[in-house]
C-alpha cells in the first residue's frame, strides 16, 4: 500500500483512494501506454534466451489492440512483463510508458500501485485463477480493498454492483458463493469484475475465453465490447484465436517467435495482409461455409432435428453395404459413485456412419459426444440400445469378443502429449497394434511401421524417438499413424486438432484428408469446433446435453441449421472477417431475442 | 519414520475425492452441477498438467532447449549425476558397503580384517579405540591399530562387530526392500486400476495394517519371528538355521508392514495414469489389462515407485535398529547395529564409543540412502526444471548488462 | 452432517474390530505364556502349567477366547497381566494420560515449528537457507530416535545440571550458538545483501547479549519473567502479530493488539494475589483463559475498524500469549522452592520418570516438576517429526506458489505478505490434513522408544514390557487404544478437511 496517500477522489465512488494515480483521468483517444523498443528475456541453461524483442506500440483510450501469436510467440510475456508479472527467471528492457510513468524497471511497491488499480488483467482459466478457497465476492472486494480506502460495507455494495454489471444472476446470492460452484463463463465474468473494479486504464485480456464452450465465449465476447463502450480503458487483447481478434480488435499485432511480423489496423490486417506468416496464418483458419453457391442451397435443408423430446430418427442408409458404425437408441452411462448418482451421458443416440464416411460430431465439452466416441470403441459399456460397428454387435461383448473387432478401429485423441506412452519410443507405439493383432515381429514389424510413418509424412528415422522429444503436430501424426496400423473401417477422431496451433492443425488436416482418400476408412470427427468439422466430414451430427438434437448434411447444417441449439452455436462461433463478424453477431443476437420471446 | 509422505505433494492421498472428476468433459469447463453435499466423495478438480507452470502458459520459453535426442532414462541419469547430495550419497554408501564387505567378508568368503571369528579376549587399554587421525585428540599420527573401534567389555573387536552390523543392516533394508515394494506395488496398481470393489477391498486392508504405528507390529512380529522354531515345532538344525537366518525372516515380516505408504502412492499414480489417453490408446489396440499394467501404467509409475523404495529401505534401517534396541529385532548369534547400541547403553558414561560408532553407521547409511532417494525424485520429476537461485539471476543480470554497455558503446562508435 | 460422522464412525468401529481380532490371532503365536514353565525345573512343573492354562483359558481356542476377550472389553474389563497378577484397567490407569501428553505436546510443537520453517524454506526456494534446511531435516530423518534420546538424556540434561552445580560460562558454545542464530535470521528474511548483513548482525548481537545477560546475572539459576517480562514480551508478540496477520497499516488492528498486551501486563499484579490466596488448578487455569480471551475480543471489538474480525482475531491471539506468559511466569516463581526440595537437590533436568516421586508442593511446582520430565522426550520426538512436516510443507508451499491464483493475486496489487498470508498459506496448510494423522501414529510409535529410554510409565512402556513379559491383555489393550486414537486422529482430520476446503465442505 501507498505511503503517500493522495487523497484522491474517484469518481465513481466516496472511498479514498490508497494507490496513486498516474497522469490523472483519461480521454478517449487519448495515448495511454507508449511501449518502446520492449525486449523480454529468459536466463534458460546458461544463456540469455530473448522471448520478446525490440516492440514498440501505442494505445490509446477505449481501443482494442489485439496481439496474436501461436504459442511460443512471446505475446503473453511481453503483456506480463508490463506488471513485474515475469516468471523470476525472466528480465525485461525497453520502456513501456503508462500515461507518464515507467513501467519497466519500476519497484515492486510502486508496481503494486498500478497493479489491479491502473492495470488489470483477465486470466485464460477462470477455474484455477481464482482463488479455490474463498468467496467470489471476497475476492472482488480484496481487489477494491487493496487500493481504495473502504469499509467492508460499501466494498461489498460495489462489488455486487460490479457483479451486476458482468450479468451474474443474482449477484447478492453469488456474492457469497466459491468458484467452484459457478459455471465455466461466471468464472470468468467474475474476473472480469474484479479486473474493472478499480477502473483501470489498461486491461490486459490474455486468451480471455480459449478455456470456454463457443456459446459462453460468444457472451464474454458480447460483454466485452459492452463495457467497452462504458469504460475508457485501453485493452490488450492476446489472443491466438483469429474469429475473437476480428469479433473485438482495432488494431493488431502479429508475433512470431517473439518478433512483431506485423502492426496495422484491424481491417488492412484482415484484409490486405503483407507479411507472409500473416498470410499463412490467416490462411490456415478454417472458415465457416466459405465459397458457397447460393444454387447449392436450392432444395429443402436435408436435416433433421429433434422435436419436443423425439430423439433423432436414424437416418436412412445411403448404399447397400452394411454401415460401418450404427447406433440405434443407443444410452450411456456413468455408474453410481460412492453416493454421486449414476450419470446419463448420453440417450436416445440414433446415428449411422456409412463405409468411407465422415461424420462430425459437434457439440460443446459435458455435451457427451467424447462418450459416444469411447462407446464407439468400446471403452466405455452401453447400457441401453445395440451399437454394431462394422458388423460386431459390441453392445454387450466380452473381452473374448471384443478381440476380432479391436482390429477394425482406431482412435485419435485430442491431447498427442498424453496419448503417446511416454516411456516407449514412437516406433513402438506405432507397431503395438501389429504386435497385438497380427503378431508381427522383427524386420516385418518395423517394415510396416516405417510404412505408416511415410504415410504420416514422418522421417523413419524418428521411430526410435520418444514422444517428448516431437513436437506437438508431430506427436499428433504418429497417433494417426497408430490408429491407421491395422486398416481399420473405422476411426474414431476425437479432437484430434484442437490442441493444435492453427498452422499445424491445417497441415495436419490436411493429411487427414489425404490418408482418407487412401485408406478409405468411416470416420467419426469429434470436435467442438463446427469449422473444423466442415473441412473434413459429409454429414455432421450436432449433440447437446447428451441427445443428438441435428443431423444432416455439412452444407445444410453449416448454413441453414434447423435446430435452435444448431442456430445458437453456429452463430456463436467467431469467423476471421471482421465484416462478416459483425453481421453474425447481429443475426445471433436475432435469434436470442426470438429465444426470449418463445420462451 | 515413514519418509513417503510428502511425496505426494498436493494431492489428498484418499484420492477417492478425485478420482471421480467428471469423466467426459476436459477439467476446467463443466456445466454439468456437481453434487456439492456429499463430503467425502465429492470431485476435486485437479489442476491438468499445463496447470503447473503459472507463468510459462502456452508459451513453452525454453521448451525446445529440452528436446534433445536423449532417452528418458539418459535424461533420468544426466539429472541424477548433477545432483549434489545424491552423489554424496551414493559415495558414501559403496564405501561404507565395501568397507563392511572387505573387512569381514560375506558368508563362507573371509575378510581381510585381522579378527574374522568375534570372540572375547584380553582388554586392551581400556578397550579405548586404536585409531588416530591427526588432530583429533591430540593425535600426530594416522594410525588403524589393532582395534580401531575400541573394544567391549569382553575384550571383542568392536571393528568387527560394528562392520557385521552394518552387513545385518544392508540385508534388512535389501531384503525389506525387496518384500515391501513387491507387496506395495501389487496392491497399489492392482486397487487403482480396477478401481470400485477391488480398490474399496485393498484400501480398508491398506487402512488397517497403517492404523497401528509400524514399530508396534513390527515388534510384535518380532517376537513372533524369534518364536518361530517352537511354534512350528523344528527340530534342532531347522532351528538354528532358522535362528542364523533371523535377519532375513525379520526383513520380510517388517517388510509385510511397511508397504503402506508406497501402496497408496502407486494407486493415486495409477489412478491418474488411468485418465491418460495412451492407456485408451493400448485398450482400444487391443492390449490385455496385464500388458497394460505392465507395459503402460508401471514404467511410467516408476519414479514415484524407485524414489519411495530408497526412502523405505532408510526407514527400514532405522526400524530394524529401533526394533533391536527395545529387544524384538535381531539377537544373538546375529549382529544388528541397533542390537549394539541397545547393548552398550549403559556403559556411555565408561565407554563412549560403543555407543557412538553403530550410531554413526546408522546415520551415515540411512543419510545417505536419503540423499540418493532425494535425488532421484529430483531426477524423475519432470517438472523441476532447473531453476536459478538468486544469486545466479542476479550474476546474470550483470552480465546482460554488460553485453548491453558494449553493444551500445560499439553502436556509438559506429 | 451428522451422516457423514455416523458413516465415519462406523467404519472405524468396524476397523477396529477387524484388528483387534487379527492382532489377537497374531499375539496367539507371537506369545508364550508358558516359556517361563517349560524350563522349570520344580517337581509341581506340570501342576503349575494346568494353573496357568486354566488361568488364561489357553485350553480354548484362541478366536473363542478372542469373543471372550472381547466380551470383557465392551464391558471395561480389559483383562489380566497375569505377572504382576493386576488388572489392566488397574495398571494403566495413569499411563493413558501420561503417554498421552507426551505425544500430543510433541505433535503440536512438531507442527507449529515445522511448517513455520517449511514455508519459509519454500519462500526462500534455492538459498543457503532453503538448502540448510534441507540438510538438517535429512538429517533428522536419518536419525535413530533412540540414539538421539540416549544422546540428549546425556549431554543436555546432564550437562545443563552440571552447569547449574557450577555456572562457568562456555564461551566457545555461546558464540557458536549465537552465529548459528545470526545466519538463520538473515537466512530466513533474506532480501538484499546489505539488509542480510544488517539482519546477522542484529541477530548476533541480540542472541549474544541474551545469552551473557541470563548467564552473567545468574538468571539461568533463577529464571523469572516478572511483569517487565511480561509486557515487554507481549507487546513485541502484539506487534509481530499484527504486522504478519493484518498489516501495520491497519491501525486499528494494531491498536487492539497492543491494548490486549497493556492490559494482560496490569492484570499480571492482581492476578499475583490471586495465586497466592487460592490453591489453583486445571479447571481455574483454563477459567482464567477463556475470561482473557473474552475480555481480548471484547477489545478487539471496541477498536473495531474496518475489519472487525481481523482485530479481533490479533487480540485474541495476543492474549493467548501474553496468558501463557503470566502462567509460565508463575511456574517459574516456583524455582526455588523446586531446586532446592531434596528430590531436587540442584539438578532439575529429569531423566528418568513422568515426575518426581512424592515430591511436596503446590499446583505451582508440580507444573513445573512436569515441565522439567516432558522437556526431553518431547524433544527427542518433535525431532523425529519436526523434518517430515517442514519437507511436507515446503513441498506444499512451492505447489501452490505456482498457482494460477497466486499469480491473479499479484496481478491485482495485494502486497507480498497479503499474497503469502492469505492466498498462499490457507491452500498450503490443506495437504496437512492427510499428513497429521500419519504423523500423529508415527508419534506414538516414537513415545514406545521414548517412553522406555526416560522411565516413563507410559503406554509405549507398557506395551513393551507386556510383550517381553508374554502378557496379551495389557497388549491387546495398548492396541485397541492406539487403534482408537488413530481412527480419531482421522476423523478429526477428515473433519477439519472438510471445513477447510470449501470444496468438499459438508452441507449440514
Amino acid at each position: 500500500m501507498s505511503q503517500d496517500q493522495t487523497q484522491q477522489r474517484s469518481v465513481f465512488t466516496d472511498a479514498i483512494k490508497l494507490s496513486r494515480d498516474t497522469g490523472g483521468a483519461v480521454a478517449k483517444g487519448d495515448v495511454i501506454l507508449d511501449v518502446k523498443d520492449l525486449t523480454v528475456r529468459f536466463w534458460v541453461g546458461k544463456e540469455w534466451f530473448t522471448a520478446v524483442e525490440n516492440m514498440s506500440y501505442q494505445l490509446k483510450a477505449g481501443e482494442v489492440l489485439a496481439i496474436v501469436g501461436e504459442s511460443g510467440s512471446g505475446k503473453t510475456q511481453s503483456s506480463m512483463s508490463l506488471l513485474g508479472l515475469l516468471p523470476p527467471t525472466g528480465r525485461a528492457t525497453g520502456s513501456a510508458d503508462l500515461k507518464g510513468t515507467e513501467l519497466v524497471g519500476m519497484s515492486i511497491q510502486e508496481l503494486r500501485e498500478v497493479r489491479g488499480n491502473e492495470i488489470s488483467v483477465i486470466f485464460q482459466e477462470p477455474m484455477t485463477a481464482l482463488n479455490p478457497v474463498y468467496t467470489v465476492g471476497f475476492q472482488i472486494v480484496e481487489t477494491l480493498r487493496t487500493h481504495y480506502l473502504m469499509n467492508p460495507s460499501a466494498a461489498k455494495e460495489r462489488a455486487i454492483e460490479l457483479m451486476r454489471m458482468v450479468e451474474i444472476p443474482e449477484p447478492e446470492d453469488s456474492f457469497n458463493k466459491f468458484p467452484h460452484q459457478l459455471s465455466g463463463g461466471q468464472r470468468q465474468r467474475i474476473m472480469i469484475a474484479q479486473a474493472l473494479a478499480c477502473e483501470p486504464k489498461l486491461l490486459i485480456a490474455d486468451e480471455p475465453t480459449t478455456a470456454l464452450d463457443v456459446t459462453v465465449q460468444a457472451e464474454i465476447l458480447k460483454l466485452m465490447r459492452q463495457l467497452r463502450e462504458r469504460v475508457s480503458a485501453g485493452i490488450i487483447l492476446i489472443t491466438h484465436d483469429m474469429g475473437v481478434v476480428a469479433d473485438m480488435a482495432d488494431r493488431i499485432i502479429v508475433m512470431k517467435d517473439g518478433q512483431v511480423v506485423e502492426h496495422g489496423s484491424s481491417h488492412d490486417i484482415f484484409n490486405s495482409p503483407r507479411h507472409p506468416y500473416t498470410q499463412q496464418l490467416l490462411a490456415s483458419v478454417p472458415h465457416l461455409a466459405v465459397g458457397v453457391d447460393d444454387s447449392e442451397l436450392a432444395g429443402p435443408p436435408n436435416t433433421v432435428i429433434e422435436v419436443e423430446g423425439r430423439p433423432v430418427p436414424l437416418s436412412s442408409p445411403r448404399s447397400d453395404g452394411e454401415p460401418t458404425l450404427l447406433m440405434e437408441d443407443v444410452a450411456i452411462v456413468y455408474p453410481k459413485q460412492g453416493r454421486r448418482p449414476e450419470f446419463r451421458a448420453a440417450e436416445h443416440i440414433n446415428l449411422r456412419v456409412e463405409q468411407g464416411e465422415v461424420v462430425g460430431l459437434v457439440g460443446e465439452s459435458g455435451s457427451g459426444k467424447t462418450t459416444l466416441g469411447r462407446a464407439a470403441v468400446a471403452l466405455l459399456p452401453v447400457r441401453e440400445g445395440k451399437l454394431t460397428v462394422a458388423g460386431h454387435d459390441i453392445t454387450n461383448a466380452s473381452l473374448k469378443e471384443l478381440k476380432p473387432f479391436r482390429k477394425t478401429v482406431g482412435i485419435v485423441f485430442q491431447d498427442p502429449g498424453s496419448s503417446l506412452n511416454p516411456r516407449l519410443p514412437v516406433g513402438e507405439s506405432i507397431g503395438e497394434p501389429l504386435l497385438l493383432h497380427e503378431n508381427l515381429k522383427g524386420a516385418e514389424l518395423s517394415k510396416r511401421v516405417e510404412a505408416l510413418l511415410d504415410s504420416v509424412h514422418l522421417p523413419r528415422s524418428m521411430r526410435n524417438r520418444y514422444p517428448h522429444e516431437l513436437s506437438g503436430g508431430q506427436r499428433q501424426r504418429i497417433g494417426i499413424a497408430r490408429a491407421l496400423a491395422l486398416n481399420p473401417k473405422l476411426l474414431i477422431a476425437d479432437e484430434p486438432t484442437s490442441a493444435l496451433d492453427v498452422s499445424v492443425q491445417a497441415r495436419v488436416l490436411k493429411l487427414f484428408k489425404e490418408l482418407q482418400e487412401q485408406y478409405g476408412f468411416a470416420c467419426l470427427f469429434i470436435s467442438h469446433d463446427l469449422a473444423v468439422v466442415e473441412q473434413v466430414s459429409s454429414r455432421i451430427a450436432v449433440m447437446h446435453r447428451g441427445h443428438l438434437v441435428e443431423v444432416g448434411d455439412t452444407l445444410d447444417i453449416v448454413t441453414r441449421p434447423q435446430h435452435s441449439y444448431t442456430q445458437r452455436l453456429l452463430s456463436a462461433v467467431p469467423v476471421p472477417d471482421p465484416e462478416e463478424q459483425r453481421k453474425r453477431r447481429e443475426l445471433r443476437d436475432a435469434i436470442i431475442e426470438r429465444e426470449h420471446i418463445v420462451s | 519414520m515413514s519418509n513417503d509422505q510428502y511425496n505426494d505433494k498436493n494431492i489428498p492421498e484418499d484420492a477417492d475425492r478425485i478420482e471421480q472428476a467428471l469423466p467426459d468433459a476436459p477439467p476446467h469447463d463443466t456445466e454439468i452441477p456437481v453434487d456439492t453435499n456429499d463430503a467425502g466423495e465429492i470431485a476435486v478438480e485437479r489442476p491438468t498438467q499445463e496447470a503447473e507452470d503459472a507463468y510459462g502458459r502456452g508459451e513453452g520459453v525454453g521448451e525446445e532447449m529440452e528436446v534433445q535426442g536423449l532417452s528418458q532414462g539418459q535424461i533420468v541419469w544426466g539429472r541424477f549425476i548433477r545432483h549434489r547430495g545424491a552423489i554424496f550419497g551414493l559415495v558414501t554408501i559403496s564405501s561404507v558397503f565395501l568397507l563392511s564387505l572387505l573387512s569381514m567378508g560375506i558368508g563362507p568368503i573371509p575378510g581381510l580384517w585381522h579378527v574374522q571369528d568375534i570372540s572375547s579376549g584380553d582388554v586392551v587399554n581400556g578397550g579405548r579405540p586404536s585409531l588416530s587421525i591427526p588432530g583429533v585428540g591430540g593425535a600426530t599420527e594416522f594410525a588403524i591399530g589393532p582395534n580401531p573401534f575400541g573394544q567391549d567389555s569382553l575384550g571383542r573387536d568392536y571393528f568387527a562387530q560394528v562392520m557385521t552390523g552394518v552387513q545385518t543392516s544392508l540385508l534388512v533394508a535389501a531384503v525389506l526392500g525387496v518384500v515391501a515394494l513387491t507387496i506395495g506395488v501389487t496392491i497399489g496398481s492392482l486397487a487403482g486400476f480396477y478401481r470400485g470393489k477391488v480398490d474399496m477391498a485393498l484400501m480398508r486392508f491398506t487402512d488397517l495394517v497403517i492404523t497401528l504405528p509400524v514399530i508396534v507390529l513390527g515388534a510384535v512380529l518380532g517376537a513372533l519371528v524369534s518364536r518361530l522354531p517352537m511354534r512350528i515345532g523344528a527340530g534342532p538344525e531347522l532351528t538354528q538355521s532358522i535362528r542364523e537366518n533371523m535377519p532375513v525372516l525379520l526383513a520380510v515380516a517388517l517388510g509385510c508392514i511397511l508397504w503402506t505408504g508406497l501402496a497408496r502412492l502407486v494407486r493415486s499414480e495409477f489412478l491418474s495414469l488411468r485418465e491418460r489417453e495412451f492407456v485408451d490408446s493400448a485398450r482400444v489396440a487391443g492390449a490385455s489389462d496385464w500388458r497394460i499394467i505392465t507395459k503402460h501404467m508401471l514404467p511410467n509409475a516408476v519414479g514415484v515407485i524407485v524414489v519411495n523404495g530408497t526412502l523405505l529401505m532408510s526407514a527400514a534401517v532405522t526400524l530394524e535398529a529401533a526394533l533391536s534396541f527395545v529387544g524384538f529385532g535381531i539377537s544373538p548369534p546375529n549382529i544388528s547395529l541397533g542390537f549394539l547400541i541397545s547393548d552398550n547403553q549403559g556403559a556411555f558414561s565408561t565407554r563412549p564409543w560403543l555407543f557412538w560408532w553403530p550410531g554413526l553407521f546408522i546415520i551415515l547409511i540411512a543419510l545417505s540412502i536419503n540423499f540418493i532417494g532425494d535425488g532421484l525424485r529430483d531426477a524423475f520429476d519432470p517438472r523441476t526444471k532447473k531453476i536459478p537461485s538468486p544469486r545466479a539471476m542476479a550474476k546474470a543480470e550483470r552480465e546482460l548488462a554488460a553485453t548491453r554497455v558494449n553493444q551500445q558503446s560499439k553502436e556509438a562508435t559506429r | 452432517m451428522a451422516r457423514f460422522i455416523a458413516r465415519r464412525l462406523a467404519l472405524a468401529l468396524g476397523t477396529l474390530f477387524v484388528l483387534s481380532f487379527l492382532m489377537y490371532g497374531l499375539l496367539e503365536f507371537a506369545l508364550d505364556p508358558l516359556v517361563d514353565l517349560r524350563e522349570n525345573p520344580a517337581p509341581n512343573r506340570a501342576e503349575l502349567i494346568a494353573n496357568r492354562v486354566r488361568l488364561l483359558n489357553l485350553d480354548v481356542p484362541w478366536y473363542q477366547r478372542y469373543f471372550m476377550w472381547l466380551g470383557n472389553f465392551v464391558q471395561g474389563d480389559f483383562g489380566l497381566a497375569w505377572r504382576t497378577m493386576q488388572p489392566v484397567g488397574r495398571l494403566v490407569q495413569g499411563a493413558i494420560l501420561t503417554s498421552i501428553q507426551l505425544v500430543f505436546a510433541a505433535t503440536i510443537i512438531s507442527i507449529l515449528l515445522g511448517v513455520t520453517i517449511g514455508i519459509v524454506s519454500a519462500l526462500r526456494q534455492y538459498t543457503t537457507f532453503d538448502y540448510a534446511i534441507t540438510f538438517v531435516s535429512f538429517l533428522l530423518y536419518s536419525l535413530p530416535i533412540f540414539w538421539v534420546a540416549v544422546l540428549l538424556k546425556q549431554f543436555l540434561a546432564i550437562g545443563a545440571n552440571d552447569y547449574l552445580q557450577n555456572p562457568t560460562i562456555n564461551w566457545p558454545l555461546v558464540i557458536t550458538l549465537s552465529l548459528v542464530s545470526g545466519l538463520f535470521w538473515a537466512g530466513a528474511l533474506g532480501g538484499r545483501r546489505s539488509k542480510k548483513i544488517k539482519v546477522f548482525l542484529a541477530a548476533l548481537l541480540v542472541t549474544l547479549g541474551v545469552f551473557v545477560l541470563t548467564l552473567s546475572t545468574g538468571w539461568v539459576e533463577n529464571p523469572t519473567i516478572g511483569i517487565f517480562g511480561v509486557g515487554v514480551l507481549s507487546v513485541a508478540f502484539a506487534l509481530g502479530v499484527t504486522a504478519i496477520f493484518a498489516g501495520m497499516n491497519n491501525k486499528r488492528a494494531l491498536y487492539s493488539a497492543l491494548t490486549t498486551a497493556v492490559v494482560g501486563t496490569i492484570i499480571w499484579w492482581p492476578l499475583q494475589w490471586l495465586f497466592h490466596y487460592w490453591e489453583m488448578s486445571w479447571p481455574w487455569m483454563l477459567g482464567l483463559l477463556a475470561v482473557a480471551l473474552l475480555v481480548a475480543a471484547a477489545i478487539g471489538w471496541a477498536f473495531a475498524g474496518p475489519d472487525r474480525q481481523i482485530s479481533i482475531r490479533g487480540a485474541m491471539i495476543t492474549a493467548l500469549f501474553t496468558s501463557v506468559l503470566i502462567f509460565a511466569d508463575r511456574v517459574l516463581q516456583a524455582w526455588v522452592p523446586y531446586n532446592n526440595a531434596p528430590q531436587i537437590l540442584g539438578r532439575p533436568l529429569a531423566t528418568i520418570g513422568a515426575e518426581t516421586p512424592g515430591l511436596a508442593g503446590d499446583f505451582w511446582m508440580h507444573q513445573l516438576d512436569r515441565a522439567t520430565h516432558i522437556m526431553l522426550p518431547t524433544m527427542a520426538l518433535v525431532m523425529i517429526s519436526f523434518a517430515t512436516y517442514v519437507r511436507y510443507e515446503r513441498g506444499a508451499m512451492l505447489e501452490v506458489l505456482n498457482q494460477d491464483y497466486i499469480r491473479t493475486a499479484r496481478a491485482k496489487g495485494l502486497s507480498e505478505r497479503v499474497v503469502i498470508v492469505r492466498h498462499a498459506l490457507r491452500n498450503a496448510l490443506m495437504p496437512l490434513a492427510s499428513i497429521v494423522p500419519v504423523d500423529f501414529i508415527t508419534l506414538i510409535g516414537g513415545a514406545v522408544i521414548t517412553e522406555t529410554i526416560f522411565g516413563w510409565a507410559g503406554m509405549g512402556r507398557l506395551f513393551i514390557t507386556s510383550l517381553g513379559g508374554q502378557e496379551a491383555d495389557p497388549v491387546m489393550f495398548y492396541i485397541m487404544l492406539t487403534g482408537a486414537l488413530a481412527m480419531i486422529a482421522n476423523l478429526v482430520a477428515d473433519f477439519l478437511y472438510a471445513v477447510i476446503d470449501p470444496r468438499i465442505r459438508v452441507n449440514a
